[in-house]
């Protein structure tokens, strides 16, 4: 699968690299240069890395355009900001019509709004508190 | 007509004071609180402080009852979901953003929003008079 992220942080560089390793045509883009070599340092984005970085926004149809999103499969967005990943996954499934298209939100509610109108959320504030309430109550 | 308006920058201060000048109804929604504070000294009450993209907020600020909602961050992400928000959970009836990038005009549409200004289009309209026969 051809798979764009936007992203560069920990969870982006991370889903990367694996993609890249199990075979899929990746490419990264983030607009700060020195989240890829930070993703580099950390030993996620390394030398055998085979896909593409673009530097750039990813909220920019232009930037994705230049990054291959019209032949995309998958998009990815998880930069810092909630309101850029739901512009850029709106973007590319209602503008590129990218046939899957997943975005983190942190704020549950922004979450839950966009899920109804159809976009694919993670919402890691209520996935990580049930997780870590249920593993406090295990044992 | 009662309009709000989300982002108390120069733009944002200028529209909510020739709304109020042209005898209408207006809230100014601002998240920064020294920003907002310096708004309300100029406009007086109609300044509110809070995240013009945040359901529960926009709630407050009786936007059921709003005839339009204009957005002018800076940012057009944040422009955008401020806007879908109104038009999605209160049926606002006229959404209109600023976008800074010229490319959003028309991918703001697709999205939902109905009427989007760019300034940076505008310029060039006027620096690229169409050329008449």
């Amino acid at each position: 699968m051809k798979i764009l992220i936007v992203g560069c942080g920990r969870v982006g560089s991370q889903i990367a690299a694996d993609m890249d390793r199990t075979g899929h045509d990746v490419t990264i883009i983030d607009r700060d240069p020195a989240q890829f070599s930070r993703a580099s340092q950390r030993g996620v984005l390394t030398n055998d890395f085979k896909g593409n970085q673009v530097v750039g926004n990813g909220t920019d149809a232009e930037v994705l355009r230049r990054a291959g999103v019209e032949e995309a499969d998958g998009f990815v967005a998880v930069t810092e900001g909630d309101n850029r990943n739901i512009m850029a996954s709106q973007i590319a499934k209602h503008v590129f019509k990218v046939p899957r298209v997943v975005a983190r939100i942190y704020d549950p509610e922004r979450a839950e709004a966009y899920e109804k109108l159809g976009l694919h959320t993670i919402c890691p504030t209520i996935d990580g508190a049930k997780r870590i309430e249920k593993t406090l109550m295990e044992k | 007509m009662y309009v709000l308006v989300v982002g108390g920058g120069t733009v944002g201060y200028y529209l909510s004071r020739d709304l109020l000048d042209r005898g209408h109804e207006v809230t100014l929604i601002e998240k920064d609180g020294r920003r907002a504070d310096w708004l309300e000294t100029q406009l007086g009450s109609i300044v509110m402080r809070g995240d013009g993209c945040e359901v529960k907020f926009l709630s407050q600020t009786g936007i059921e009852r709003a005839d339009a909602i204009v957005a002018v961050t800076a940012d057009d992400e944040d422009n955008l979901i401020a806007l879908q928000m109104a038009k999605r959970h209160f049926n606002v009836k006229k959404t209109i953003a600023r976008v800074n990038n010229p490319s959003n005009v028309e991918i703001f549409k697709t999205l939902g929003v109905d009427d989007a200004v760019s300034a940076t289009e505008i310029l060039l309209g006027a620096l690229e008079p169409p050329i008449t026969t």
